[in-house]
């Protein structure tokens, strides 16, 4: 495969318009769908992660389609697709690639490792030693990665769904607070519901969809989709909304850690994204609430009271959402 | 002390504050002790079994014995078994009481004797009284319906002794019903544990608690309100009224007051009448004519003024025509039946049918063995002449040899009232007759504080007269009779008139009504004789007169000051008597007002200050309707509609409602809450919603065009769907103004403490010169 070293590639790339910009998400959505039946809301977070540059946590139980989801987002996308397996035993260069003398050249060579793709699928990450976990999450939040003293840029888009087993807790190395808070969302998939897993069956029976998936765009529009999700209004009364509501998860008692500022960034990044996916050119504080809890429940840490009260930190996060006011007026309401 | 035994107490005390409006019931005080033993018996023996451990069943039964053997012991009259044991004879003594006791109540007028069947009936029903008030406080722990109790025992004095019941006794029970609420409210609290302030800290059980001011507000408010009923409702005060009256005939108690009565009688009969008929109809060619006498009041005893008894009438013939202008006056009687004419001013002649003649001292036209109901109608000539002021300054008194002196002069020794009277004349610096009289007038103007009222309000003293210069409140027969007592003692003869006020012209008629009985004053003054004064406030009488020469002389015209008049309807009230300023009516030429009400709406009514209070407590309740109507209309106005005003407009009404948008719903959420409210305006809901969205998260705003109709159908629709109750709360008590008073207080309260806690530093820092605060702040 090809690739550049610095300096970093800037595609100057001309701004969908916000018809444009829908048609495509909902094409993309329409094509994963397809592969993984009734998860709509998922997968509309998860190509919002996407477009955001985001990194995506899937933390679920085996088997309901953590990876088929990360396929199916990466062949409707049409570019490159890295998996890595992550076992106790991978190391750092495996993940970040390695430089090998060449003895025709006489010099060494850069090999690039998996991280070099558009889309990185990270299977169960937490049975990764915390030194290739930390390896793979600096070139997350960096998108370069520095061999030798070369430093290579990643591609764009650049997204690493990484998947985690809650399930399982022998032999792995849970994700440390401030390298969870470097994916932008965490999602759960859940269970299908009784008939999308009857249809399930009755498309697989014959042959696997996935294979079938068809790419509807590329990497080029994914780049230029980056750039119109950019320019998305924020109103100043939705920042003070979501600085609020990310103080709040500052200030609750339940809680031992909040949000980190990086969250909110990432927060109304994602916002602006779901706001050009519904068509729109202005971000709402419904986007905000749709994103609140998958992009915050995974940074938070609740006291231990609350978790033995069978609180967790997604219905701490559900909790400030009813009770931060979405307009500040003093003196009304 | 344990929680039922402090209760306890509580209600037992509050039932016994309740108690003292019958201080005006019996005599004495003694009737206490036996109603403050039937209160404890019951009260210790409720205690006692509830300390036992028994249920509400067996203390009630507890109670009821109690208070049989109380009753058997006080009243058993050695019927019962070792006197507390009833015996089925102890019944029949119960029953004979009880039969005593309510023929005692239906003949005897309070204050009465505490003793017998009226004691045994009192303490009887108190002690029932106090089993329930118990079993509600304490055993049931519902205080709310001891409400009942106390009003029971509140009510019993005020409905069997109105009169001897002054309002100021309905503070001590409203007060004991306030502590059992708050007391028992506290013990509720305390039951789970602590205590805290709002701010969080710990406080005391006896501590007000956070709400106690909101608890404090609605209780003033709600005493303020009822003392203010109360105060309105014309109530029988005793006073001036019955006392000046009493001895006159003695039969004052006919209200109807077309019947041949006493003239003071029939005057305050009259003007009470709650609905007032028509007694005659009169025309006359005078454009103003004044009051229409017909008694003459000038016999003055510690009674109060009455009239002679007309013994030595002098035939119709010996009228004589006083010169000046002579107008003739048409009357139709439709309801008088008195025995004495009236005419106006000074009559030359009179066609009437029957006997009748004129009394000689008074020029009263009275019958001799007839009465005006063989009266269909008569007629009479008359001059009216009007005094000049300047005249009557310098005009003498008359001479006492005259052997009318003593008869216009006499007056009780009643030696506080004479003080009173050199002490006005001397500060008035009056000297003349016309000095006395202005001095008078003015001293019982509304601008010294005199206010017109038909109830009297007894101060205590003992000539009627003071109560009434120290209440300052009364009504045309108190000021009658005080400027002409006043008068007589600063020797000016003077007398009362008793007759029609000006009346209500209807289609050039004069139309009166019993409402326009009236008392006025003449004054004798030596060249022009009698001359007529009304010293009553204008505003309190109906068809009022202004007399042009009751005021000071003055050498320039003045004009007439139309700002300085509260009269309501037209302009030639202006000229009305305006006591504040004499100068006003200045102008001797056209001295008498027209109809001050010439709309056929009787004129009793609306200067009746009752109404007047009434309306305004009739007005709160529907302040909160307009109110939000003028926020709703202020937001909606074309000039101020936006996408917030429409969307504020939309969450009051969504409050209003009953469905509240709460603060954390998006624009979006909170359409689909008001679009479930009200499914017929699910497309307005939606327009509301996105518009304010648009308005506050896009960069180009939103369209306010068609956002006011979205409004109103959002109203229709919510208006429509809601339940009954709900639709009138809304539309009359807005919950969505609750609100905004809350957040203004809440606020206001924010702005105090922050000025509290700044004024705290300074304090703290003044104590503390290095600035350090040490231990808990």
């Amino acid at each position: 495969m090809t690739f550049e070293s610095s300096p970093p590639q800037q595609v100057p790339a001309p701004p969908l318009s916000s018809q444009e910009f829908k048609a495509t998400a909902e094409a993309i959505l329409t094509n994963v769908e397809w592969v993984i039946e009734g998860k709509s809301p998922t997968i509309r977070l998860a190509l919002a992660v996407m477009i955001a540059e985001g990194h995506l946590l899937l933390e679920d139980v085996p088997g309901v389609g953590k990876t088929q989801l990360a396929k199916a987002l990466a062949r409707s996308v049409d570019c490159s697709v890295r998996r890595i397996q992550f076992t106790p035993d991978l190391l750092p260069s495996d993940v970040t690639g390695v430089s090998i003398f060449d003895p025709e050249k006489r010099d060494f060579v850069f090999k690039p490792g998996a991280i070099f793709g558009n889309l990185i699928l990270g299977d169960e990450i937490n049975r990764a030693s915390p030194k290739t976990q930390a390896a793979l999450l600096e070139c997350m939040e960096e998108r370069q990665v520095t061999v030798d003293g070369n430093t290579y840029r990643l591609r764009s888009p650049f997204m690493v769904i990484a998947t985690q087993n809650p399930v399982e807790m022998e032999g792995t190395y849970p994700l440390p607070e401030a390298q969870r808070d470097r994916f932008t969302a965490r999602l759960a998939i859940g269970y299908p519901d009784l008939n999308a897993e009857l249809a399930m069956l009755d498309h697989r029976g014959e042959f696997n969809p996935l294979e079938a998936l068809k790419p509807v765009c590329d990497g080029e529009m994914i780049v230029r989709m980056i750039a119109t999700a950019r320019a998305v209004h924020l109103a100043p009364e939705l920042k003070r909304y979501a600085v609020e509501l990310i103080g709040a998860t500052r200030t609750n008692a339940q809680v031992r850690l909040g949000a980190s500022p990086r969250a909110t960034l990432q927060l109304l990044r994602c916002a602006k994204v779901l706001a050009a996916m519904d068509g729109r050119d202005f971000a709402l504080p419904d986007d905000v609430q749709q994103l609140a809890v998958p992009v915050l429940a995974h940074r938070i840490i609740p006291t231990t009271e609350t978790t033995m009260g069978g609180n967790d930190s997604a219905s701490i996060v559900a909790d400030i959402l009813r009770h931060v006011p979405v307009v500040s007026q003093p003196g009304r309401y | 002390m344990s929680g039922q035994r402090h209760a306890t107490l509580v209600a037992a005390a509050s039932l016994a504050l309740t108690m003292t409006p019958m201080f005006g019931l019996f005599e004495g005080i003694s009737w206490t002790f036996p109603i403050l033993l039937t209160i404890t018996v019951v009260a210790v023996t409720g205690s006692l079994v509830r300390a036992g451990g028994r249920g509400q069943g067996l203390q009630t039964l507890s109670m009821i014995a109690a208070l049989l053997v109380l009753l058997t012991a006080a009243f058993g009259n050695g019927t019962a078994i070792v006197f507390v044991i009833p015996t089925p004879a102890t019944f029949q003594e119960f029953a004979y009481l009880i039969s005593v006791g309510v023929a005692d109540v239906v003949t005897q007028a309070p204050p009465v004797a505490a003793e017998g069947g009226i004691l045994f009936l009192t303490m009887a029903g108190v002690g029932i009284v106090a089993i329930l008030h118990d079993m509600f406080v304490v055993g049931l722990r519902t205080p709310a319906l001891s409400g009942l109790t106390l009003l029971t025992m509140y009510l019993v004095p005020v409905s069997v002794a109105p009169d001897a019941t002054s309002w100021f006794w309905f503070i001590l029970p409203a007060a004991a019903y306030l502590w059992v609420l708050g007391d028992d409210n506290l013990r509720r609290v305390s039951r789970f544990g602590h205590r805290f302030t709002g701010q969080g800290q710990l406080v005391g059980p006896r501590f007000p608690s956070p709400m106690a001011s909101a608890a404090r507000i609605s209780a003033v408010v709600f005493i303020t309100v009822t003392l203010m009923i109360l105060a309105v409702i014309p109530a029988n005060t005793s006073g001036l009224l019955d006392q000046v009256s009493n001895g006159v005939g003695g039969d004052g108690g006919d209200a109807n007051g077309l019947g041949s009565l006493n003239p003071w009688a029939q005057l305050s009969g009259s003007l009470q009448r709650p609905d007032p008929v028509e007694v005659a109809r009169l025309t006359t060619d005078d454009p103003s004519p004044r009051y229409l006498r017909m008694h003459i009041a000038d016999q003055l005893s510690s009674d109060g003024f009455e009239p002679s008894d007309y013994a030595d009438l002098e035939p119709l013939d010996s009228l004589d025509p006083a010169g000046g202008e002579t107008f003739t006056a048409q009357v139709t009687n439709l309801g008088l039946s008195d025995e004495v004419v009236p005419v106006y001013g000074r009559p030359s002649s009179i066609e009437i049918d029957g006997d009748w003649g004129v009394e000689p001292n008074t020029d009263v036209i009275a019958a001799d063995g007839t009465s005006l109901a063989d009266v269909d109608s008569y007629s009479f000539t008359y001059s009216d002449p009007s005094p000049e002021a300047a005249n009557l300054a310098r005009e003498g008194t008359m001479d006492p040899s005259d052997p009318a002196w003593e008869r216009n002069t006499d007056h009780p020794d009643v030696p506080e009232l004479t003080d009173r009277v050199d002490t006005l004349m001397g500060e008035a610096g009056a000297t003349t007759v016309h000095d006395k009289v202005l001095a008078v007038k003015d001293h019982l103007s509304s601008a010294n504080g005199f206010t017109y009222s038909l109830d009297t309000i007894d101060a205590g003293n003992d000539e009627a007269i003071l109560d009434f210069l120290d209440t300052k409140q009364g009504y045309c027969q108190q000021y009658a009779a005080a400027m002409a007592w006043m008068l007589r003692e600063a020797d000016v003869p003077a007398r009362v008139a008793i007759g029609l006020s000006q009346g209500t012209k209807i289609d050039g008629e004069w139309s009166f009504s019993t409402s326009d009985f009236h008392a006025w004053v003449e004054v004798y003054y030596e060249d022009s004789g009698w001359v007529t004064y009304d010293p009553t406030p204008s505003g309190g009488v109906a068809g009022s007169v202004a007399f042009p020469w009751a005021s000071e002389p003055t050498d320039t015209d003045e004009q007439p000051n139309p700002d300085e008049t509260d009269e309501p309807t037209d302009e030639a009230s202006s000229a009305a008597p305006d006591d504040q300023d004499p100068s006003a009516n200045a102008d001797p030429t056209d001295g008498v007002t027209q109809d001050a009400a010439p709309d056929s709406e009787s004129g009793g009514f609306g200067f009746n200050p009752a109404w007047l209070a009434l309306l305004l407590l009739a007005v709160p309740p529907f302040i909160p309707m307009l109110w939000r109507g003028a926020i709703r209309r202020s937001r909606l106005s074309p000039g101020r509609l936006s996408a917030t005003t429409a969307w504020d407009e939309a969450r009051d009404l969504a409050r209003d409602y009953g469905a509240p948008l709460a603060d954390s719903l998006t624009p979006r959420q909170a359409s689909v809450k008001l679009a479930a409210a009200a499914p017929g305006a699910a497309p307005a809901a939606e327009a509301l919603g996105s518009a304010m969205e648009a308005h506050r998260y896009s960069p180009r705003g939103a369209d306010p065009a068609g956002l006011g109709d979205a409004v109103a159908d959002l109203r229709t629709e919510l208006d429509r769907g809601a339940e009954p109750t709900r639709r009138w709360r809304a539309r009359l008590w807005p919950a969505s103004l609750a609100t905004w008073l809350v957040a203004w207080r809440e606020s206001a309260a924010d702005r105090l403490s922050g000025a509290q806690s700044r004024m705290g530093r300074t304090r703290r820092s003044n104590e503390h010169p290095n600035g350090t605060v040490t231990g808990r702040p």
